[in-house]
C-alpha cells in the first residue's frame, strides 16, 4: 500500500526563532484515518500548514500524495482538501455562494458542482440556511459548511484542523460521522488533528502525540494504550487497618497490587473479570468493600504518560472510564 | 479555466461589496463633502473680478476650457474618488488576512496572478460606479438654485466618453495596485492607515484635482505632471471642455496613463507574489 503523506525530519523555525516543528516523522498510509494530538501550541496548525503548502519548511521534507510540497506545490494543493482551524468562510456570502466559489477555485465543473453542492447541503442539513448570510450561522453550521467546502472537490487527502473546536458534544458527533461517511463512500485519506483524545480513539486508525514540535508517541490506540499497561481497578475497603496486598496479589489476572490513600490500585488484566473476583476474596476474608472502580486506559492517560502533563485537566473523567459504585457489598455485609 | 477562478473571486468580491453600504458610504462621503461644502465654498471664480461675474472667456482661460469653477474643480472629484474608494481596499485585505479568507484562495490550485487580479479587477470597477455617482450629482446640482453645478461647455463625442471611462479604470488600477500592494505586505490596519494618512491628501494637493497647475509654483507643476489623478482629470476635461487649453491631446495623457499603470501594476505584482508565496 501506498503513502498518502509522508514527512521525513521536516523542520519549522518562525523568523522569531520559535521552532514550531523539530524534526517530525511519520507516514499516513492511503485511505487511512490519521488523528495528530497535541496540547495547545504544540505544533499542529503548523504542521498542517506545511503539509498544505501554505507555510514552507526551513528543514527535512514532506510529500503529499507522492508530490513534494516544497518542488509542486501547485499538485498537491490540487490534491487537498482542508478545513482550517479558524472559521474561514466569507460571511458576507450566503453558505450557496461559498460552496459555488470553492467549486469554481477547484475547478469542478458547473453541472458537477450543482448537483454535488445540493448533495452536500442536504448531508450536512444545510438545506434551509443555503441562501442566508452565513454570517447568521451557528458555530456547527459554520463547520459543517467548511467540511462541505473542504470535500467539494473530491481531494484524495483531507486535512482537517481541529475540526470539531467550540461544538457541543452533540455537534461534535455529527460531525465526526459525516468525517466518517466520507470515509467509507470515498476512501478519502484523512489527516485530522484534535484535542479530544476520545473521538481521536474512535475514529483514527493510528495516531501521532506531538508535544513541543517533536513526536513523543506514534501508533494505533490500541497499541498506545497497551505501552502504558493495561488497566487500572482501584478498591477500598471500609477499614483500612488490615493488610489486603497479600490476598489481592492472588486473584487472577492482578499483575501488580499497590496501596494508595487507605485503598489499593490493582494493575491487571481484563479489569472486567478483576472486579468481582477482587471483591470475592475481600469478602472471603471478611473485609467490608466500601467502593471498586475500573479504569480502562484512555489516550488522555497515553498522552500524560508521554508528556508529563494531563491533557485536558479542566475536564471531568473521559468518556471510556467506567467507574462502578457497589455500596451494595456494605450493605450486604451489616 | 483560470478565468473561471478569477471570475469567482471578482464575483466574490463584488457581492460582499454591494452588501455593504458602509464600504460604499464611507468611499463616497470625501468626495461628496468636498463637492456639496468644499467646491460651493471655495468659488475661485469669484477672485477672478472682484467688481462682477467674470467674463467667459476669462473664466475658460483660468480654468483650462471650463465655464467655471465648480464644473472644472467637480471634474478633479472624480478623479479623486478613484483615489478615496481604493484605500479601503488594502485595510480590507489586512482583514481578509487575519480572518483566514486570504489562506483559502491561497490554498486553492489556481495562479496566485488571480488572487491578486481578483481583487485588483474588483477594486477597479467600483470607482466607475462611484465617479459616475459623482458626476451625475455634480451634473444635477446645476440646475438646484442656490448650489453651483457642472457644465459641460465642450463636444463630448462617444470616443470621449469612451476615453473617460478607461482613463477612471487605469488610474483606479494603479491606486488599487498600490493599496493592496500595500495591504499585502502589512500585517496592521493601524499602520496602513499611517501609511494611507500619509499618502492620501498629498496625493490630492500634487494633483490637478482642485486647481489648476497654471496656478502651482514650479516645482509642484512638475510634481503634479507625474501625479495620475492629474494624468486622468486631464483626460476627462479635455473631453468635457471647451479645446485648446492643453499642450497635449487627450490622447497622450490617456496613453501617459496606461504606461504608468502598467508599471504599478508589474511591480505590485512582484509585491504581492511575495505576499503570497508560502513563507
Ligand atoms: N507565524 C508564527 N510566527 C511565530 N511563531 C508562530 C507562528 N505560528 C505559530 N507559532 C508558534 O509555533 C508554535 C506552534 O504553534 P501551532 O499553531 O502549530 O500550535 P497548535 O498545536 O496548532 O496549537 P493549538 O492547539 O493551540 O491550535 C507555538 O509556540 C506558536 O506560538
Ligand atoms: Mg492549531
Amino acid at each position: 500500500m501506498s503513502d498518502a503523506v509522508v514527512v521525513e525530519q521536516l523542520e519549522k523555525t518562525f523568523p522569531g526563532g520559535v521552532r514550531a516543528v523539530d524534526g517530525v516523522s511519520f507516514a499516513v498510509r492511503e485511505g487511512e484515518a490519521f488523528g495528530f494530538l497535541g496540547p495547545n501550541g504544540a505544533g499542529k496548525t503548523t504542521t498542517v500548514s506545511l503539509l498544505t503548502t501554505l507555510l514552507r519548511p526551513t528543514g527535512g521534507r514532506a510529500l503529499v500524495d507522492g508530490i513534494d510540497v516544497v518542488a509542486d506545490p501547485g499538485t498537491v494543493r490540487r490534491r487537498i482538501g482542508l478545513v482550517f482551524q479558524e472559521s474561514t468562510a466569507e460571511d458576507e456570502l450566503t453558505g450557496r455562494e461559498n460552496l459555488e466559489i470553492s467549486a469554481a477555485l477547484y475547478g469542478v465543473s458547473r453541472s458537477d458542482a450543482q448537483k454535488r453542492i445540493r448533495d452536500l447541503l442536504e448531508r450536512m442539513q444545510l438545506v434551509e440556511a443555503a441562501g442566508r448570510l452565513v454570517k447568521t450561522y451557528s458555530g456547527g453550521m459554520r463547520r459543517r459548511l467548511e467540511l462541505a467546502a473542504g470535500i467539494l472537490h473530491r481531494p484524495k487527502v483531507l486535512f482537517l484542523d481541529e475540526p470539531t473546536l467550540g461544538l457541543d458534544p452533540q455537534g461534535r458527533a455529527g460531525l465526526w460521522e459525516y468525517v466518517r461517511e466520507i470515509r467509507k463512500e470515498s476512501g478519502t485519506t484523512i489527516f485530522v488533528t484534535t484535542h479530544y483524545l476520545d473521538e481521536a480513539d474512535q475514529l483514527c486508525d493510528r495516531v501521532a502525540i506531538i508535544d513541543h514540535g517533536k513526536i513523543v508517541a506514534a501508533g494505533t490506540p490500541a497499541e498506545l494504550k497497551e505501552k502504558i499497561g493495561g488497566d487500572v481497578v482501584t478498591l477500598v475497603p471500609t477499614d483500612g487497618t488490615a493488610d489486603l496486598t497479600p490476598v489481592l496479589a492472588r486473584v487472577p489476572g492482578v499483575l501488580q497490587v499497590q496501596k494508595q490513600d487507605g485503598g489499593y490500585r490493582l494493575k491487571c488484566l481484563r479489569g472486567e473479570s478483576v472486579v468481582p473476583a477482587a471483591v470475592e476474596a475481600c469478602f472471603t476474608a471478611h473485609i467490608a468493600v466500601a467502593s471498586v472502580a475500573l479504569k480502562k486506559p484512555s489516550l488522555d492517560e497515553v498522552f500524560l504518560e508521554f508528556t508529563g502533563r494531563a491533557f485536558r485537566e479542566d475536564e471531568g473523567p473521559s468518556a471510556t472510564d467506567t467507574a462502578l459504585r457497589m455500596n451494595q457489598f456494605r450493605q450486604r455485609k451489616r | 479555466m483560470t478565468y473561471r477562478s478569477l471570475f469567482a473571486l471578482i464575483r466574490r468580491e463584488l457581492l460582499i461589496w454591494v452588501r455593504s453600504p458602509t464600504g460604499i458610504i464611507s468611499s463616497l462621503i470625501f468626495p461628496m463633502m468636498y463637492l456639496a461644502l468644499f467646491g460651493q465654498a471655495l468659488n475661485l471664480g469669484k477672485l477672478l473680478n472682484v467688481a462682477g461675474p467674470p467674463s467667459a472667456a476669462l473664466a475658460r482661460a483660468a480654468f483650462l476650457g471650463a465655464p467655471d469653477y465648480f464644473s472644472y474643480f467637480s471634474v478633479g472629484m472624480v478623479g479623486f474618488v478613484a483615489l478615496t474608494a481604493s484605500l479601503f481596499l488594502g485595510a480590507q485585505l489586512i482583514f481578509d488576512k487575519r480572518l483566514g479568507y486570504v489562506k483559502r484562495t491561497i490554498v486553492a490550485p489556481i495562479p496566485r496572478m488571480s488572487i491578486f487580479g481578483g481583487r485588483l479587477i474588483a477594486g477597479a470597477i467600483r470607482p466607475l460606479f462611484l465617479g459616475g455617482v459623482v458626476f451625475g450629482l455634480a451634473l444635477i446640482f446645476a440646475h438646484v438654485s442656490g448650489l453651483s453645478g457642472l457644465t459641460v461647455n465642450g463636444h463630448l463625442t462617444i470616443l470621449g466618453v469612451g476615453e473617460i471611462i478607461v482613463a477612471l479604470l487605469l488610474v483606479s488600477l494603479s491606486f488599487t495596485a498600490i493599496f493592496l500592494a500595500v495591504g499585502f505586505l502589512l500585517e496592521s490596519p493601524q499602520s496602513y492607515f499611517g501609511i494611507v494618512n500619509i499618502l492620501n491628501l498629498p496625493l490630492l494637493f500634487t494633483s490637478n484635482a482642485m486647481y489648476p497647475q497654471t496656478i502651482m509654483p514650479g516645482w509642484l507643476q512638475t510634481v503634479s505632471m507625474y501625479n495620475p489623478v492629474s494624468m486622468a482629470v486631464n483626460v476627462m476635461r479635455e473631453n468635457l471642455f471647451a479645446p485648446g487649453f492643453y499642450p497635449h491631446p487627450a490622447e497622450f495623457y490617456l496613453g501617459e496613463l496606461a504606461l504608468y499603470a502598467f508599471g504599478i501594476g508589474i511591480l505590485t505584482f512582484i509585491i504581492a507574489r511575495r505576499g503570497l508565496s508560502a513563507r
